[in-house]
């Protein structure tokens, strides 16, 4: 016999959880109580905010679930953003939250809140936990359900006498779940379809999502992909499962996707979509989309098919398994008319950008100089708004789980401790977080992390002293009345505010200081020549580092798909 | 395409928090629930609900596919009323 507490431990062990992410209070102090003899690390967050994104940031770094615990009411409802953030992106995590005592439940008691009420529709499961002796069999189907179908974040609510009680419940061998059995395969007739269509097409597209990376398959689509020579193009969550080296490279697709990829996938016959879920952001006017093709869609979800799009071929399977059953029967093909077409494209709107001001440093070439100062390797983590768009149009991607963004939430204030997590995840790996300093103010607080752990992660904060991605927004489609959107001392609605000189800017806050005060090194980049050398020198260090760049506050994400329109309507700069 | 009533059979896990889950997933996306019954089965851990909604073909196959994605459903079936 052990209690409930212990027992909670103990499953977490067996689980084979390495690192738990979380912070204190009442209804989880019987918890914290054992984790001094825990096998695993336990990682102080410094907002229940972060340390959610902090095993976000692990699990998408990984595939393994990232584990955090918290406590009640505030504590549980702080996570819920977090939640929200892995469940829309196919994440698995588990997020453990006390809860108060079973006879207190309804009360309206200190820190209760119906948190399994609460976290419901932003989470894959929720348990409320009846009993101690029920503690070991939950977390073993938490693990389970996060990592099966398509993965997704479970919570488990866990009142505190349930803490207290004493148990000798064992961890299950095995789980099997009475109702709850994801698993699906493609049927013959299926793959002998897709592979008819694949030897039959003339300009083929892969379209590769999050689910590629998902099910470890990016490998095969490579595979497949030069088999056929079929171009390649990846949502923003796919990023990283194909080679943006390669030939066959078209990047990323969707409202900021590059010309050559949308164009493929509206002028091609057929569209092979992997892991994908056909989001708002990528089907630009649903209507228009992709009118001219054969569409097949494979997705482990059977939700995600027709559910934007209609599917000529839908296949719910593994994208893996598909891939590597369907491969023998794909002849080998070449398609030199498509590919020359796919080419001039290339030629004729290449991603670019000119600069604004002499002397000013423009934001795509932080990314560039990340990409050149980390030899391509680095894990990049996003926070949310234009930099997140540069990040992804301007690193050349190249291996799954190197990028790691809030794709359907887009979530601000992910980037920093998301980041954490992934270097918790990946100790000899370079990760680089690239936030706005919109973003980077509002989990700031997590940089202690990092520098207590003595994480070698360099946030980048690419500072146009404004909400970059809003005042996009409003210059093009609010006739440039930049409300709310300008941050800094000066910040007030004005609408000639951004057209001042971009030197003119005053930045609030001085995130050099800021990183010093959180016991970071910082540095501060104004000059375009030093600003490859900077990133080098802060990546050589291997020490926590906040580098600050100050950019053209200007410039704006190209190509741009408005809302509502169809891919023929895309902006260029 | 034309909206009609279909009804939902759905078999669940007798357990807290299933008939939240169920009918906050539809009304979460958007869907009127027109009438909704739940009740026992002869077995005790097995719940039935019947739930009528309006929708769409389209909608009722998405409805259908969230709800056999929900862990404690057991069994979905739907038919046009
Ligand atoms: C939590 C949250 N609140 C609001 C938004 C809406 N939003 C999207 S991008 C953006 C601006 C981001 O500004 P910044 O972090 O400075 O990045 P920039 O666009 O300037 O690169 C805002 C407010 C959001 N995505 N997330
Ligand atoms: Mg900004």
């Amino acid at each position: 016999m052990r209690t409930g507490a212990r027992a909670l431990v103990e499953s977490l062990e067996k689980a084979g959880v390495e690192v738990l992410f979380g912070y204190p209070g009442g209804a989880v102090l019987d918890i914290f109580n054992c984790l001094p003899e825990a096998k695993f690390n336990f990682v102080l967050g410094r907002h229940e905010q972060g340390s959610a994104h902090m095993a976000d940031g692990y699990a998408r770094a990984t595939g393994k679930p990232g584990v955090c615990i918290v406590t009640s009411g505030p504590g549980a409802t702080n996570t819920i953003t977090g939640l929200a953030t892995a469940n829309i992106d196919g994440i698995p995590m588990i997020v453990i939250t006390g809860q108060v005592a079973l006879s207190l439940i309804g009360t309206d008691a200190f820190q209760e809140a119906d948190t399994t009420g609460i976290a419901r529709g932003v989470s894959k499961h929720c348990f409320l936990v009846q009993s101690a002796d029920e503690i070991p069999q939950t977390i073993a189907e938490a693990f389970y359900i996060a990592t099966h179908g398509k993965p997704g974040p479970v919570v488990i609510d866990i009142p505190k006498n349930c803490q207290q009680a004493l148990t000798a419940a064992k961890y299950p061998e095995r789980v099997s779940l009475r109702a709850y059995h994801p698993e699906s395969t493609a049927t013959v007739r299926q793959l002998n379809r897709l592979a008819k269509l694949i030897n039959a097409a003339e300009r083929p597209v892969l379209y590769a999502g999050g689910g590629v990376i998902a099910s470890g398959a990016a490998s095969d689509v490579a595979a497949l992909a030069h088999r056929a020579e079929i171009p390649v193009t990846t949502t923003l969550m796919g990023l990283g499962s194909f080679d943006e080296h390669d030939p066959l490279a078209l990047g990323l697709s969707g409202m900021h996707g590059s010309a050559a990829a949308n164009w493929a996938l509206h002028e091609a016959d057929l569209i092979l979509a992997l892991g994908v879920r056909f989001s708002d952001r990528v089907t630009a006017k649903i209507s228009e989309y992709a009118q001219r093709a054969t569409l097949v869609h494979v997705d482990c979800d059977p939700a995600s098919i027709n559910k934007n799009v209609r599917a000529d071929l839908g296949i719910v399977a593994d994208v893996k398994d598909v891939l590597t059953t369907v491969s023998s029967r794909v002849k080998t093909a070449t398609h030199p008319a498509w590919l020359k077409r796919i080419a001039d494209w290339k030629r004729l709107k290449p991603l670019g950008y000119r600069p604004l001001h002499d002397g000013v440093i423009m934001p795509q070439a932080v990314v560039e100089a990340i990409d050149r100062a980390s030899k391509g390797r680095a894990i990049v983590v996003t926070d949310v708004g234009q930099t997140q768009m540069w990040a992804a149009q301007y690193f050349r991607h190249n291996r799954p789980r190197h990028f790691l963004s809030s794709g359907g939430m887009g979530t601000m204030g992910f980037g920093i401790p998301a980041a954490i997590g992934a270097a918790f995840a990946q100790p000899d790996e370079t990760v680089v977080a690239i936030c706005g300093d919109g973003g980077a103010q509002m989990t700031f607080e997590e940089v202690v992390v990092a520098v207590e752990h003595r994480l070698p992660v360099v946030f980048v904060v690419v500072n146009n002293g404004c909400l970059g991605m809003v005042r996009q927004w409003q210059e093009l489609f609010y006739a440039k009345r930049y409300a709310g959107s300008i941050l800094g001392s000066k910040g007030r609605m004005t609408i000639e505010r951004i057209d001042e000189s971009a030197l003119d800017y005053d930045y609030l806050p001085d995130f050099v200081k800021l990183a010093e005060a959180h016991g970071a090194k910082g540095y501060r980049v104004i000059d375009p020549a030093k600003l490859e050398p900077t990133i080098k020198k802060a990546l050589a260090a291997r020490k926590t580092a906040v580098v600050e760049v100050i950019v053209e506050p200007r410039a704006n994400v190209y190509p741009m798909i408005p809302g509502g329109k169809s891919v023929t309507e895309m902006v260029f700069d | 395409m034309n909206e009609e009533v279909y009804r939902f059979n759905c078999y669940v896990e007798n357990k807290p928090g299933v008939l939240a889950r169920i009918v906050g997933l539809i009304s979460g996306r958007g869907y009127n629930i027109q009438t909704l019954n739940v009740g026992p089965t002869e077995d005790g851990t097995v719940s039935r609900m019947k739930i009528d909604i309006l929708g769409t073909a389209r909608v009722i196959a998405q409805i259908t596919s969230q709800l056999q994605n929900q862990v404690n459903v057991i069994e979905v079936t739907c038919r046009k009323l």
